[in-house]
C-alpha cells in the first residue's frame, strides 16, 4: 500500500483555520461547546459566573479521578478501584484526624499514602501476580470499600474544619476544588507529555511487548502507573470529603465508571496508547455541564439518566466519526473535497447533538415558564425505593394543587451528587428547597450555602446537621422503632429469637429505627437478638442476607427489618415459613409492604405516611418562601399496620 | 476480446486515496489454468489491486470484467459470487474452531436448523484431500502450524468453488520444504483450470511456478513478460533501475569475540547451544522453522529465560532473563514479528526511534524531548526512512521503512551486538539491499551482527559464518566459502545428537 505519502503535516494549513482545526481535531470539544450553547439558550441561569464555578466544583472529583484513570487507560489498563480508594482515603483522613488525634497535616499525608498504597498493591498484582487489571482492581474496589466501612464503623465521620476549608472558596469566590482540579490537570499533562514514565505509558499501551523488548521496565512502570491512579484517587477523596464536611464510607460509589467515561469521551482508547489530559478534562466537563444543565432545566430525574447516556454515546460517536474521516483525508491543499466532507460530517454530528439535547430537554422539562409561580426544588436521596417515590407523588400532587413549579431530582444515594443538585437549585434561583438528605452531615455545606443566599430549606424524612432548616418534616423513627419492637415481641408472646436487618450503615433512619427498636425491646427480656446485619434498605440484599442468616440460625422466630423493602426480601428468603413459624415486621408501610400485610406473610409494618410527608413538606416550603413562620419540627405520626387495620390504610 | 479461456480482465483501473494516487491505468488479465505472478516492490500497489478484486475497495474508474461481463465488486459477497477467493498474508481463521468449521464458516451445512456436523466434516475431508494435506477436520485450527493454516485457507477457497484464486505472498512465511508442497498444490489447481494470481517477492519462485508476470511499479502496470524472463530484467522492471548486487556483503576484518554463548539450554526447546560472534562479523543462523532459532536469540537477549548455560558480552556474563542487562552490555534485538514486537504502531516515527534511549536520555525523570527529536531526525536521514515527517505513525509506513525504524532505535543506543531475526521478511528488493548496506556499515564500525533468516540465498550471501540449527541444537557451522544451499539444507534436516527430548515450539 502506497500510504507513505498519505499523512499530512499539521502545520501545513493557514493560520485562521487554527480554531476550526482545533474543533475538528477534537470531537469532544465540539460536543462540549454545542452543549454549552444549548444549555445557555435554554436556561438563563446557566451562563452565570456562579453557575460556571459550580460546574467546576461539580466536575472536580470526577475530573481528578479521571486524570488518574488517564494514566492507566493510556497504558492499556483499567482501574475500577478509584471510587473505593477515594472513599477509603477520605475515611483514613477523617478517622486519623478526629478519632486518632493525629495532626491534620499528617492525616492528609496518611490519606495520600493510603491511596498510593492501594495503587501499588494493584500494580503489584497486575505486574507480578499477572492478574488482568480488571480483576485486580475489582478486588481492590471491594477491599477499599470494605476497609473504609471497617474504619468508620459504617457511619460518616465529620472532618476537621481546617480540612473542610478545602471545600470553601478562596477570596470569597474561587472554589478550592477548582484550584485543585487545575493543578492536578496540569500535573497530568506534564507527566504525560514530559516525563519518562509518561512517555512509557504510551509505549506500554501501544505495544507492551515492543516496549519490553526496547528495554522499558514494564513491570515497575505499571506499579508506578497504578500508584499514580491511587494518588489521584486519594486527592479526589479529600476534595470530596472537604466539600461534604464529612468522610462518607459509601461515597464515590460508581465514580470509576464516570471517570472511565470522561477519559473515553476525551478521545482515549480503551485499547491503550492514546489519551490526553485536556481530553479527559473536556470529558469530565461534558458530564458536569450535562448534570448541571439538566437540573437547571428541571428535567425529570429519570430522563436525566437517559439523556446522559445518550450524550456519552453521541460524544464518542462524534469523535470516532471524525477520526475515521480524518485518517482517510490528506492535506487541505491536495484534496479540498475530502476536507469539506470531514468538516461537513463534524458539523452535522455537532448539529445533531445540539438539536437532540435542545429537543430532549425542552420536551422533558415541559413548560415551566409560566409567570410568577413559586419555584421549589426537591432533592430526594433516591428514587429507587417506593417510599421516596411516594414522597415525590405527595409533593407533586400538592404542588399541582397550589400551582407551584416543583423540580424533583434524584441523588441516587450519593451525597456528593446531592450537593451538586442543591447547588444547582441555589444558582437556579428557587424560592425554596426541600431536601431529603442522603446523609445529614454531608448535606450541611450545601444547605449552608442556600442559607447564605436566603433561600429557605425544608428537610424531609431526615434532618440536616450544622445548617439552618426552616422545618424538618419527618416521621418519628425512634417511636416507630419502639412500636415495631412492641408489635413483634407481643406477637411472639415475649419469648423467642429474632434477627434484625439493618438499613444502610450510617444513615440516620437506620440509626434511629435501630435505637428505637432496641429501646422498645428492653421491656421484653424474653426476646433474644441473635444477629444484626446490614442489607442497605435493599430488597435483593435483604433476600441474600436473610438467606445467609437462616443458614446460621435456622430456628429464628422473628425478623425486624428497618424498612419494608428488606422485609419483603426476607419474606422471599423465608418462603412458606413467613407469617407462620417466623413473624416479620417491616417499616415504612409502602404499597408492596401493605400488600404483604394483607396477604398475611408480613405480620406488620410500621407505616409512615410518605405522601403525607411530601404534602406537608411542600406546604412548609411555601410558607417559608413567603416568609411565614414554620415549626422547626413537624412530626408526621407513624402507625403499626397489621392485617386487622390494613384495609383502612392507603398511604 | 472474447477469449473463452479468459477468467478476468482489468483495464485502465484507477484508484486514488485522498492526496495520493494508489493505482493508475493498470491492466491485467487472467486465463484459465495459469499462474499469473504480480510483481512489484512494497507500496507499488499490488495490495490495492487485489483489494479491489476482493471487494475491499471499489475503483474510481476503469473496467473489471469477469468471464467477459462487466462487473462491479462492492464487497466480499460480490467477489465470492463471482468465484474470486483471496488468501491474505494474515489468515482469516478462527483459532478455537475446528478445521471443518473454519472451512464452512458462516455456511455450515444445516439440518433442521442444527449444524450437520457429519456432512460438514465429510465435505471438509474431501476438500483437504484435494489440497493434499493430512489434517483431520476435527483438529482445532490453533494447533496447526503456519503451512497447514495456509492449506486450510486454500481448502476454504476451494469450498467456495473459486475459479480465481489470489494468493498474497503465500511463501513469505514458509520453509523451502513447505514451499515445494505449496507449489505442487498450486500446480494441481492449475491443472484443474483455476486461474491463480500469485504475489511474491522471491524471484526464483517465478520461474519455478509462474506462467506470466505483470510488473507493477508506482501504481502503474509497467509490462507483462513471460515467467522465463531473466531475473536481472525482472528486477530492473520492478525497481526501475538495475541492482548490481543482490547481496553486497563487504567483509571486514573480524576482531575479538564480542558475544559468546555457551551451553545454552531451555529444556524441551533448545539444548547446549554455543557459539561466538566476533566484532566486525556477520553470523547467520539457518534452519527450518521450528528449529529453535528465535527462541535461542530471545534467550540471549534476555527476553525469555533459559535453564542452563551462559551468555557473555566482551567477557562479562549477563544475568539471565534480564533485557536491561543485555541492553546495557550493548545487545539489541530486531524481533521476527516487526509489528507485534518491534514497533508501537500508533506512535510516531520519532517516538519509536526514541524508545530504547527514552530512559537513558531522561534527566531527573524528564524526557529530553529536544535531544530525542534531534537524534531521531539524524538517524532517520542516515537510514533514508521514507516518510512524510517524524510525526507520521509507523503503522502507515511500508514494511521496509518500518524495519529501518526498528533497526534505527538500536543504532541510537550504540548497539555493539545486533541480533536480527528475519530482518527482510516481507520487504521488497530495493529496501532489502539498503538493509544489507546498513549491516555492512555496522560491521565496518566494529559491531557484531547475528542474523536469523529463512531466506537461504540471503544467509549465504550476507553471512561470514553460517550456523545451522536443527531440532533445538546447533547441527553444524559452515564458513562462508563452504556454505551452499545443499550443505545448509543437509544440516538443517539432520538429527544433530541422539537427544531423547523432542523439540517443541516453532
Amino acid at each position: 500500500m502506497a500510504t507513505d505519502t498519505l499523512k499530512s503535516r499539521p502545520g501545513a494549513q493557514s493560520a485562521p483555520g487554527g480554531l476550526r482545526r482545533l474543533l475538528l481535531d477534537n470531537g469532544a470539544l465540539t460536543a462540549l461547546i454545542a452543549l454549552v450553547i444549548a444549555m445557555a439558550a435554554l436556561s438563563g441561569d446557566f451562563l452565570t459566573t456562579d453557575n460556571l464555578l459550580n460546574i467546576g466544583v461539580q466536575a472536580a472529583v470526577t475530573a481528578i479521578l479521571a486524570f488518574g484513570m488517564t494514566f492507566v487507560i493510556v497504558s492499556a489498563g483499567i482501574d475500577l478501584s478509584v471510587g473505593s480508594v477515594a472513599a477509603l482515603s477520605a475515611t483514613v483522613l477523617a478517622w486519623s484526624a478526629t478519632e486518632a488525634g493525629v495532626p491534620v497535616a499528617l492525616a492528609v499525608l496518611l490519606a495520600v499514602l493510603t491511596g498510593i498504597g492501594c495503587g501499588v498493591v494493584n500494580g503489584f498484582l497486575i505486574s507480578y501476580g499477572k492478574m488482568p487489571p480488571f480483576i485486580a482492581t475489582l478486588a481492590m474496589l471491594s477491599v477499599g470499600r470494605g476497609l473504609s466501612l471497617v474504619i468508620s464503623q459504617g457511619s460518616p465521620i465529620a472532618i476537621p474544619d481546617s480540612v473542610s476549608h478545602l471545600g470553601d472558596n478562596l477570596g470569597g469566590w474561587l472554589p478550592v476544588p477548582v484550584i485543585v482540579l487545575t493543578v492536578m490537570g496540569l500535573l497530568t499533562a506534564f507527566v504525560l507529555r514530559r516525563t519518562y514514565i509518561g512517555r512509557s505509558m504510551y509505549a506500554i499501551g501501544g505495544n507492551e511487548e515492543a516496549a519490553r523488548l526496547s528495554g522499558l521496565r514494564v513491570k515497575r512502570q505499571k506499579i508506578a502507573i497504578y500508584a499514580f491512579s491511587g494518588l489521584f484517587a486519594a486527592t479526589a477523596g479529600i476534595v470530596l470529603a472537604a466539600r461534604l464536611s464529612s468522610a462518607q464510607p459509601q461515597a464515590a460509589q460508581g465514580y470509576e465508571l464516570d471517570a472511565i467515561a470522561a477519559v473515553v469521551i476525551g478521545g482515549a482508547s480503551l485499547a491503550g496508547g492514546t489519551g490526553k489530559a485536556s481530553g479527559t478534562l473536556i470529558g469530565a466537563l461534558i458530564l458536569a455541564v450535562l448534570r448541571n444543565g439538566l437540573n437547571l432545566l428541571s428535567v425529570s430525574a429519570f430522563w436525566q439518566q437517559v439523556v446522559i447516556g445518550v450524550v456519552i454515546a453521541l460524544a464518542v460517536l462524534l469523535d470516532t466519526a471524525r477520526r475515521k474521516a480524518g485518517t482517510s483525508t490528506a492535506p487541505a491543499a491536495a484534496d479540498p473535497g475530502g476536507n469539506r466532507r470531514k468538516q461537513a460530517l463534524t458539523y452535522t454530528v455537532a448539529a445533531v447533538v445540539t438539536i437532540a439535547v435542545i429537543a430532549a430537554t425542552s420536551l422533558l422539562h415541559g413548560g415551566s415558564s409560566a409567570g410568577k409561580t413559586q419555584k421549589v426544588g426537591l432533592s430526594l436521596s433516591t428514587l429507587n425505593n417506593p417510599f421516596f417515590v411516594q414522597i415525590r407523588a405527595g409533593a407533586e400532587e400538592r404542588a399541582k394543587q397550589l400551582g407551584v413549579d416543583l423540580t424533583v431530582t434524584d441523588a441516587q444515594n450519593d451525597a456528593s451528587q446531592q450537593a451538586n443538585q442543591l447547588q444547582n437549585f441555589v444558582s437556579g434561583s428557587r424560592s425554596a428547597i426541600i431536601v431529603n438528605p442522603v446523609d445529614s452531615d454531608a448535606a450541611g455545606p450545601s444547605v449552608r450555602s442556600a442559607n447564605n443566599d436566603d433561600i429557605p430549606v425544608v428537610a424531609v424524612d431526615r434532618g440536616v446537621n450544622k445548617a439552618k432548616t426552616s422545618a424538618l418534616v419527618a416521621s418519628d423513627n425512634v417511636e416507630g422503632g419502639a412500636l415495631g419492637a412492641k408489635a413483634l415481641a407481643e406477637k411472639l408472646g415475649g419469648e423467642g429469637t429474632i434477627v434484625i436487618l439493618q438499613g444502610q450503615a450510617g444513615t440516620s433512619a437506620s440509626r434511629e429505627r435501630g435505637a428505637g427498636f432496641a429501646e422498645g425491646l428492653k421491656d421484653y427480656p424474653g426476646i433474644k437478638v441473635v444477629a444484626k446485619q446490614p442489607a442497605d434498605f435493599d430488597r435483593t440484599k435483604g433476600l441474600d442476607v436473610m438467606t445467609n442468616l437462616l443458614q446460621a440460625h435456622p430456628d429464628v422466630d422473628g425478623v425486624f427489618a428497618e424498612n419494608d423493602e428488606m422485609a419483603l426480601g426476607a419474606l422471599k428468603a423465608l418462603g412458606s415459613k413467613a407469617g407462620k413459624s417466623v413473624q416479620v415486621v417491616g417499616f415504612d408501610g409502602t404499597p408492596d409492604g401493605l400488600k404483604a400485610v394483607e396477604a398475611g406473610t408480613l405480620y406488620a409494618s410500621v407505616a409512615q405516611q410518605p405522601r403525607e410527608l411530601g404534602r406537608i413538606a411542600v406546604d412548609n416550603a411555601l410558607r417559608a418562601a413567603e416568609g411565614k413562620k414554620t415549626d422547626a419540627m413537624v412530626k408526621v405520626p407513624v402507625k403499626v399496620v397489621t392485617k386487622e387495620n390494613v384495609a383502612g390504610f392507603g398511604g | 476480446m472474447s477469449n473463452a479461456d479468459e477468467l478476468l480482465r482489468i483495464e485502465g483501473l484507477r484508484k486514488t486515496f485522498p492526496g495520493v494516487v494508489a493505482l493508475d491505468s493498470v491492466d491485467f488479465d487472467l486465463r484459465r489454468g495459469e499462474v499469473h505472478v504480480l510483481l512489484g516492490e512494497n507500496g507499488a500497489g499490488k495490495s490495492t489491486l487485489i483489494k479491489m478484486l476482493s471487494g475491499a475497495y471499489t475503483p474510481d474508474s476503469g473496467r473489471i470484467t469477469v468471464g467477459g461481463e462487466d462487473v462491479r465488486i462492492d464487497g466480499a459477497q460480490d467477489s465470492e459470487r463471482l468465484g474470486i477467493a483471496t488468501i491474505y498474508q494474515e489468515f482469516n481463521l478462527v483459532p478455537d474452531l475446528t478445521v471443518a468449521e473454519n472451512i464452512f464458516l458462516g455456511r455450515q451445512p444445516r439440518r433442521f436448523g442444527m449444524i450437520d456436523r457429519k456432512r460438514m466434516e465429510a465435505d471438509a475431508a474431501v476438500l483437504l484431500e484435494r489440497v493434499g494435506v493430512k489434517v483431520s477436520p476435527h483438529t482445532q485450527v490453533r494447533e496447526l502450524g503456519i503451512a497447514r493454516l495456509q492449506m486450510v485457507e486454500i481448502a476454504k477457497a476451494l469450498s467456495l468453488d473459486a475459479r480465481v484464486l489470489i494468493m498474497d505472498e503465500p511463501t513469505a512465511v514458509l520453509t523451502s520444504e513447505e514451499v515445494e508442497k505449496l507449489f505442487s498444490i498450486v500446480r494441481r489447481l492449475r491443472e484443474d483450470g483455476v486461474g491463480i494470481v500469485f504475489i511474491t517477492h522471491h524471484l526464483e519462485e517465478i520461474a519455478a511456478l509462474g506462467d506470466r508476470v505483470t510488473v507493477i511499479r508506482d501504481g502503474r502496470s509497467i509490462g507483462q513478460v513471460p515467467a522465463s524472463t531473466p531475473r536481472d530484467e525482472l528486477v530492473r522492471l520492478m525497481v526501475g533501475r538495475s541492482i548490481e548486487q543482490q547481496y553486497p556483503r563487504e567483509r571486514a576484518e573480524a576482531g575479538d569475540a564480542l558475544l559468546k554463548v555457551e551451553g545454552l539450554t531451555r529444556d524441551g526447546v533448545f539444548h547446549d547451544v554455543g557459539f561466538e560472534v566476533r566484532a566486525g562479523e556477520v553470523v547467520g543462523i539457518a534452519g527450518l522453522v521450528g528449529a529453535g532459532r528465535t527462541e535461542v536469540v530471545r534467550a540471549v537477549f534476555g527476553a525469555d529465560p533459559y535453564d542452563r548455560g551462559s551468555v557473555r558480552v566482551a567477557g562479562t556474563a549477563l544475568r539471565r532473563g534480564d533485557v536491561n542487562a543485555a541492553m546495557a552490555a550493548g545487545i539489541g534485538l530486531v524481533p521476527e514479528d516487526r509489528k507485534g514486537q518491534g514497533l508501537v504502531l500508533d506512535a510516531s516515527v520519532e517516538e519509536n526511534l526514541g524508545l530504547v534511549t527514552l530512559r537513558t536520555s531522561a534527566r531527573g525523570g524528564l524526557v529530553d524531548l529536544k535531544g530525542q527529536h534531534t537524534a531521531a531526525d539524524r538517524i532517520a536521514r542516515q537510514l533514508g526512512v521514507r516518510m512524510a515527517g517524524l510525526g507520521q505513525h509507523v503503522r502507515t509506513l511500508s514494511g521496509g521503512n518500518q524495519q529501518k525504524v526498528v533497526i534505527g532505535k538500536w543504532l541510537l543506543a550504540d548497539t555493539r551486538v545486533l541480533i536480527l531475526d528475519e530482518p527482510t521478511r516481507g520487504i521488497d528488493v530495493g529496501a532489502k539491499v539498503e538493509i544489507y548496506q546498513l549491516i555492512n556499515e555496522l560491521t565496518a564500525q566494529g559491531a557484531a551482527v547475528l542474523m536469523i533468516s529463512s531466506d537461504l540465498p540471503e544467509v549465504l550471501g550476507m553471512s561470514d559464518r553460517v550456523l545451522v540449527m536443527a531440532q533445538g541444537r546447533i547441527a553444524g557451522e559452515l564458513a562462508a566459502d563452504q556454505a551452499t544451499q545443499d550443505s545448509v539444507m543437509a544440516l538443517a534436516v539432520s538429527t544433530p545428537t541422539t537427544g531423547t527430548e523432542t523439540p517443541r515450539g516453532n
